[in-house]
């Protein structure tokens, strides 16, 4: 098994003194977590020209530091501002925020801290598991899994918006839309790109999610005025709600075991991404519980289902890179950059020429892992304070940070006008009650979808229903979406068969 | 009167003079150095590889910058809309490039009027199977009585050029299927058995080959670069060899020959340092360093030869 190699590569991060580029990559991390609109991709984007100098076990160190720190990082804000540092965080603050409403932003951030921490060891711990079988799990899934995956999310979506169905369908269609601009991944024809070709790919995902998330917040909390809580809330029960909410987390621990679980397996699937994890864990966590209709209020709950999924996505998302030395998420995509400039050739066989890279890697993100969610845990008291801030002085700073850092990614001003754009839509959608995240899920997931069939189309010779018949994966997958469109009903109506008893 | 001619005078000996200072103190700037795709591929790897040694040459910045999009297209445009004053060059996808171009769809650049500036390496192509395929030849995979799948990543994709002309040449029916998301995921398409065959770069399928992950049943060369593994040619198809992949430096139209000369020689002699040879021995990725007239010839003859194949190309 691996773990003597493991416990050797810890044993290195120590005792060479190379720890310190772990704890600068979580300090890194943890800073462009919370500034909305930047996140793991464009911090290590930016590392990847200063890795060059240094040693490649020492950029992975860095890089390991980045990438488990920055998931913990945007929940800060998720749960403060109502404002996801990076896009996975959008679910956190379904129930985060609420809780900063009621005064008990620190239980929600110290759940937020002990379940990201812990989802990442258990995201880690399952990638050194199936290290062994990490080439049949890769090569298990296929263009036609990854189809049926779009449509068990694009389901969840709609699942998810209960008593407002028909706009999250509405806004889910509408994210279906804009996925469908830019080039046709079969005959590569340009589609609705408006005559210019900023819009030949498609619409890029940072700028829309920083304009929908942190802009429309921005405009929604400057109209509304004030600080983000209530005033005169106990300042004792803020810094004892911190370990509240680290308890809550123990005893809810068949809620972290699950999400754990969501966001290691989509994680391991490329396309699909940290956002629609958390999603997915914190829509499974609702349907799973006993009081459904307390989400969206402040429900503990519903801070530690995301909060786990989308740090156990790291270690998912390693998987294809261990099995084939390929990126599972775009972060291990710029990961293996790194490899790629110090010369390395990641391939089939990168456990065995480049093992102490990756399991340096491995170390690095379970150390950032915990020492993010410390770090998050000591500062608590202070971080909170920022929903005291008036928003006279919170509101342009964080549309001039996010904006920038919209700008700084790829230095296109048409990015910075699609935040803009994006904002607006975000606000009207924020104050029509349509769900914001259902459109950017249906974005994200509407290339992976379109893409997906087409490629199962191709392979199947146009037979795609005895094709994914033949395929055990494709099969769960279809009675996985089913269960999720049915129960809820099934439920229901069990619900109202109980009621005669009680009266 | 006097005063005017006084002021034309000086204009024009300011003029000259700046010219001159200008071209004679060339690089005063950073240059960029566009890379069309993300950071982490092929074309990434070569243009990071002699960036820092060119900076050293050239006593300037050469900064990389990636913009990718639409096939390389958008690096492309980018580069190719830039002003010519050679501070900014890029690494050109070719042939994948020449496809829209000779289908009228390209956009935002012409091949033939680009500064060429050098040409990195060229790659060969390798014709891959799964380890335990029925396929043992070519024309087992040809004789099936149907197409034969093929991976790639779209129809402007070199891999899938190569292919389709390859194909039409030996009468060989192939279908291709796209939407594949890079090059390394048309080879897990293949390992999964989506398809029956792909064509890749040599240097992207070895290692999968090592690793016993695929079986490469042909190399399209003259010479042949792997052990144990026969060329095209010596199988009787020696049109194969024709088809490489370029690793193409570039700048917009109209750059001053003598900045071209200067940004030419700056990558040769980049390219051919020690730090970059060592960089391409361990990471094997080929070298084969050659300079501005050489590339523009490369590039006349193969805008030549694909335009021979349009019709291929079309369907």
């Amino acid at each position: 098994m691996g773990f003597d190699v493991l416990l050797n590569a810890i044993w290195m991060v120590f005792s060479s003194g190379s720890a310190i580029y772990v704890l600068l990559g979580v300090m890194l991390g943890l800073c462009f977590g919370v500034i909305p609109g930047l996140g793991g991709t464009t911090a290590l984007a930016l590392l990847i020209p200063v890795t060059f100098t240094m040693d490649s076990l020492d950029a992975m160190y860095l890089a390991g530091g980045v990438m488990g720190a920055t998931s913990f990082g945007g929940s800060i804000t998720a749960i403060l501002i109502n404002t996801p540092g990076t896009a996975p965080n959008a679910a956190t603050t379904f129930d985060g925020y609420p809780l900063s409403k009621q005064g008990k932003a620190g239980m929600a951030i110290g759940a937020a801290a002990t379940a990201s921490a812990l989802g990442g060891i258990l995201g880690l711990f399952t990638l050194l598991l199936v290290i062994p079988l990490a080439k049949e799990l890769v090569l298990a899934f296929g263009p036609s899994e990854f189809f049926l995956l779009t449509v068990l999310g694009l389901v969840a979506i709609a699942v998810s918006a209960r008593g407002k169905l028909l706009r999250g369908l509405i806004a889910g269609g509408f994210g279906l839309m804009l996925a469908f601009v830019g080039s046709d991944t079969v005959s590569g024809e340009i589609r609705f790109a408006l005559g210019s070709d900023y819009l030949w790919d498609g619409i890029p995902l940072v700028p829309t999610l920083t304009g929908m998330f942190a802009l429309s917040q921005m405009i929604e909390l400057a109209l509304k005025g004030g600080s983000v809580a209530a005033m005169g809330e106990e300042a004792k029960t803020r810094i004892s709600g911190v370990w509240d909410g680290t308890k809550a987390v123990f005893v809810h621990w068949t809620v972290l075991l699950r999400g754990s679980a969501i966001g290691t397996i989509i994680g391991a699937i490329p396309g699909l991404g940290g956002t629609v994890a958390s999603f997915i864990a914190y829509t499974s966590a609702v349907q799973a519980s006993r009081d459904p209709s307390s989400f969206g209020k402040g429900n503990i709950v519903g801070v530690i289902a995301p909060e786990s999924a989308n740090n156990a996505k790291d270690g998912g998302s390693l998987v294809p890179t261990v099995a084939f030395g390929i990126p599972g998420s775009a972060e291990t995509a710029l990961f293996l950059g790194i490899l790629v400039l110090h010369g390395i050739d990641p391939g089939p066989s990168i456990l065995l020429q480049n093992e102490r890279e990756v399991y340096g890697l491995i170390v690095a993100l379970t150390l950032s892992a915990i020492g993010a969610s410390l770090l998050g845990l000591i500062f608590a008291r202070w971080l909170v304070m920022i929903t005291y801030v008036n928003v006279h002085f919170l509101v342009p700073v964080v549309v001039t940070v996010s904006l920038t850092g919209v700008y700084v990614l790829d230095g296109r001003p048409g990015d910075v006008i699609l935040a803009i754009i994006m904002g607006i839509i975000g606000y009207l959608m924020i104050r029509f009650d349509y769900p914001r995240l259902t459109l950017v899920i249906a974005l994200v997931l509407g290339e992976t979808a379109e893409r997906s069939f087409h490629q199962t189309r191709q392979i199947s010779d146009g037979e795609i229903l005895s094709y994914m018949a033949a395929r055990p994966q494709s099969l769960i997958l279809i009675v996985l979406t089913l269960l999720t469109l049915f129960l809820p009903a099934l439920r229901r109506r069990r619900a109202r068969r109980a009621e005669p008893r009680t009266q | 009167m006097k005063n005017a001619l006084a002021r034309g005078l000086a204009a024009a000996v300011l003029v000259t003079a700046s010219a001159g200072a200008a071209l004679a103190e060339w690089p005063e700037q950073p240059i960029t150095f566009v890379v069309p795709y993300s950071p982490g591929g092929g074309f990434d790897a070569y243009a990071r590889a002699v960036a820092p040694e060119m900076e050293k040459i050239l006593g300037t910045e050469v900064v990389i910058e990636n913009i990718p999009g639409a096939g390389g297209q958008k690096g492309a445009a980018t580069v190719y809309r830039a002003e010519p004053d050679g501070y900014t060059i890029g690494i050109w996808n070719v042939p994948g490039l020449t496809v829209p171009q000779l289908l009228g769809r390209s956009s935002g650049y012409d091949l033939s009027d680009v500064t060429w500036i050098g040409n990195l390496a060229t790659s060969k192509y390798a014709l891959a199977v799964q380890p335990d395929s029925e396929f043992e030849s070519l024309e087992d995979l040809c004789s099936q009585g149907e197409p034969f799948k093929h991976s790639d990543t779209g129809p402007a994709s070199t891999s899938s050029v190569t292919a389709r002309i390859a194909m039409s040449l030996i009468d060989c029916p192939i279908q291709n299927i796209t939407g594949y998301k890079g090059s390394t995921d048309t080879i897990v398409g293949l390992m999964r058995g989506e398809v029956d065959a792909t064509i890749k770069p040599i240097a992207s399928l070895r290692k999968y080959a090592d690793s016993g992950d695929v079986e490469i049943l042909m190399t399209f060369e003259d010479e042949p670069s792997m052990e144990g593994v026969p060329t095209a040619t010596e199988l009787g198809y020696p049109d194969f060899a024709n088809f490489d992949l370029r690793r193409i430096v570039g700048g917009p139209p109209g750059i001053p020959a003598d900045i071209q000369e200067k940004l030419s020689s700056a990558l040769i002699e980049a390219a051919n340092s020690e730090a970059v040879q060592e960089w391409s021995e361990n990471a094997g990725r080929p070298l084969d360093p050659v300079g501005a007239a050489e590339a523009s010839q490369i590039m006349s003859n193969l805008m030549d030869f694909y335009s021979t194949y349009k019709d291929v190309l079309e369907q």
